[in-house]
């Protein structure tokens, strides 16, 4: 069965079109990010996955159902949304414990909880004091307690400092390879999940613009090669069927050759290359081209 | 819906609001009850004692109706609610139990406890002190007599039912200080104008105050004339009408709003 599957999404706040006509499935095993820059209806999508917000029209589905109807809802997914949403004069510990009364859940799992995001020894300890990612780690703290097969992340990684960033990452590729979980993160920030995930959603401005595996949205950018030179290499590169840019004085972007190709064609012309890499359309340009956003600031 | 109502009880007992407000409730008390020995047996100016002595049996079910802490059980009532969308807990309240309908029943659940704990916690200070301030006076005690246990009842009645009226208030209103403010004001404000002149009783009778002096059973005469209340079990259901009133209507209405 299909982990978390959305079928013709719709939502509308007043005039603004949140989510149009939304469709993608989430796999048990896999990590997917949701990507998209502010406002683009992520957040939208997700809260209406969770059944805090009604779709106008479309289905979001939990395990083929739809989350209000779950019984055990924390058995079944874990959710993280924004951090701010803990009473500041309740301990992290009290936090737990109230969802694990309400849940039913065995009274041992706040703390051990705790102990797997890390927040252990501020367990007792008011979360108004809290730092922003200390908050993101009790909401994760959360979304563990039932054990579930699910997550469902909405912009964990903010507020997280880098050594957070990258024990994140670790952990949610631990929930998805290791314990076969299906999870969907959020973010606006494409650094943040790059290296995380297993397949990509892209949704700009409430319409979903691509979706696929990691592999199949980077490619390998055209099999061009920059070549770092100080000799005058072009000629050759030309007469040996590639086709060549200069891109700057130096430095000559090849198509139709490889890496080593290259190679040994300034061994024969006894050309000193400083410089050859494989150029790779990286997923930011990507990210940045299917949503329209201009050059990153 | 057991772990639901333990769960509510957890959420108030983990904050500090509980203790704060159980401290103010008796302090006030105690100002109270310090009014009612100060002054019992002193004559008003006509000569005749404005509030009986306390040798009086006349005087323990006075100073027993000064327990009633019925506006502190209704901003508890009422934090239980708000605060949720105060601190947007309520995301994930709704996240761990999304039928929505079963958090507001939870609530009322609770709110009959909460209610019940602040006023036997107000009954028993109130016992204590009047008990021993009648012995010093003079007087005999019977606990029996003189509409005590009636009275007793009526102010855990009325305490439990504003505890509810409080949660029914919070799931309409949302808004916490607005929802402070309007009850307060309305309950003690307007409805003490309306339920205390007879002429108006006709009305007040009917709103939450009234009902509760009915629940009381309070008809001191306060030389405004005769009083016009509903019979105790009336002023019982009013006030659970309200609760529930509210509750259905937060229930159809803003509990179904998005959460966002």
């Amino acid at each position: 069965m299909t982990a978390i599957e959305i079928r013709n999404l719709s939502k509308s706040f007043g005039a603004v079109r949140a989510v149009d006509d939304v469709s993608f499935t989430v796999e048990a095993g896999t990590v997917t990010g949701y990507l998209g820059p502010n406002g683009a209806g992520k957040t939208t999508t997700l809260r209406s996955l969770l059944g805090l917000v009604t779709p106008d029209s479309g289905e979001a589905l939990v395990n083929g159902r739809r989350y209000a109807s779950l019984d055990h809802p924390l058995n079944e997914v874990g959710a993280v949304l924004e951090a701010t949403s803990f009473h500041p004069g309740r301990t992290a510990r009290d936090h737990l414990r109230i969802m694990t009364t309400a849940a039913g859940l065995p009274a041992s799992r706040p703390d051990e909880a705790l102990e797997q995001v890390g927040l252990a020894d501020a367990a007792r300890k008011r979360v108004g004091g809290f730092s922003l990612g200390m908050r993101q780690r009790l909401a994760l703290a959360g979304a563990l307690l039932g054990q579930p097969k699910i997550f469902i992340l909405d912009e964990p990684a903010n507020g997280l400092d880098p050594a957070g960033i990258q024990w994140l990452r670790g952990f949610l590729r631990h929930l998805a390879h290791d314990l076969g979980a299906a999870v969907l993160v959020s973010s606006h920030v494409l650094a943040e999940v790059e290296q995380t995930v297993d397949n990509v959603v892209i949704i700009a401005k409430g319409r979903l613009v691509r979706q696929g595996s990691l592999a199949e949205l980077t490619g390998n950018g055209g099999g061009a090669v920059r070549v770092k030179t100080k000799d005058d290499f072009a000629p050759a590169l030309r007469a040996a069927g590639a086709e060549v840019e200069e891109v700057e004085p130096g430095v000559l972007r090849v198509k139709g050759l490889d890496a080593e190709e290259i190679g040994r064609l300034a061994l024969d012309q006894r050309v000193l290359l400083t410089e050859v890499a494989q150029e790779r359309s990286d997923l930011q340009s990507v990210f940045l081209e299917l949503t329209g956003e201009g050059a990153p600031a | 819906m057991t772990n639901l109502i333990r769960a509510e009880l957890q959420k108030l007992f983990t904050t500090r609001l509980w203790w704060a407000m159980a401290l103010v409730m008796l302090a006030l008390t105690t100002l109270g009850l310090a009014f009612l020995i100060a002054q019992a047996g002193a004559p008003a100016p006509n000569g005749q004692p404005a509030l009986p002595a306390l040798d009086d049996p006349a005087w323990l079910p006075l100073a027993l109706s000064n327990a009633n802490g019925n506006i502190f059980t209704m901003i508890l009532g009422i934090v239980l609610m708000t605060g949720e969308y105060r601190y947007q807990t309520i995301t994930g309240t709704f996240l761990t139990t999304p039928k929505r309908g079963r958090v507001i029943a939870a609530k009322l659940g609770a709110g009959v406890i909460i209610g019940a704990f602040f006023a036997v916690v107000s009954l028993l200070f109130t016992a204590v002190v009047a008990v021993t301030a009648v012995l010093i006076g003079g007087g005999t005690v019977d606990l029996t007599a003189n509409r005590i246990p009636q009275l007793a009842v009526g102010v855990l009645a009325t305490m439990i039912l504003y505890a509810l009226f409080g949660i029914g208030l919070g799931a309409l209103v949302r808004n916490q200080v607005a929802a402070l403010i309007g009850g307060v004001v309305w309950a003690f404000v307007i409805e003490s104008i309306l339920s205390s002149f007879p002429a108006l009783q006709a009305v007040g009778k009917w709103l939450p105050g009234g009902a509760a002096q009915a629940l009381m059973s309070i008809d001191f005469d306060t030389g405004l004339g005769e009083s016009n209340l509903l019979p105790a079990w009336g002023g019982a259901l009013v006030l659970i009408g309200y609760a529930l009133l509210f509750a259905v209507i937060a229930n159809l209405t803003t509990t179904r709003r998005d959460i966002t």
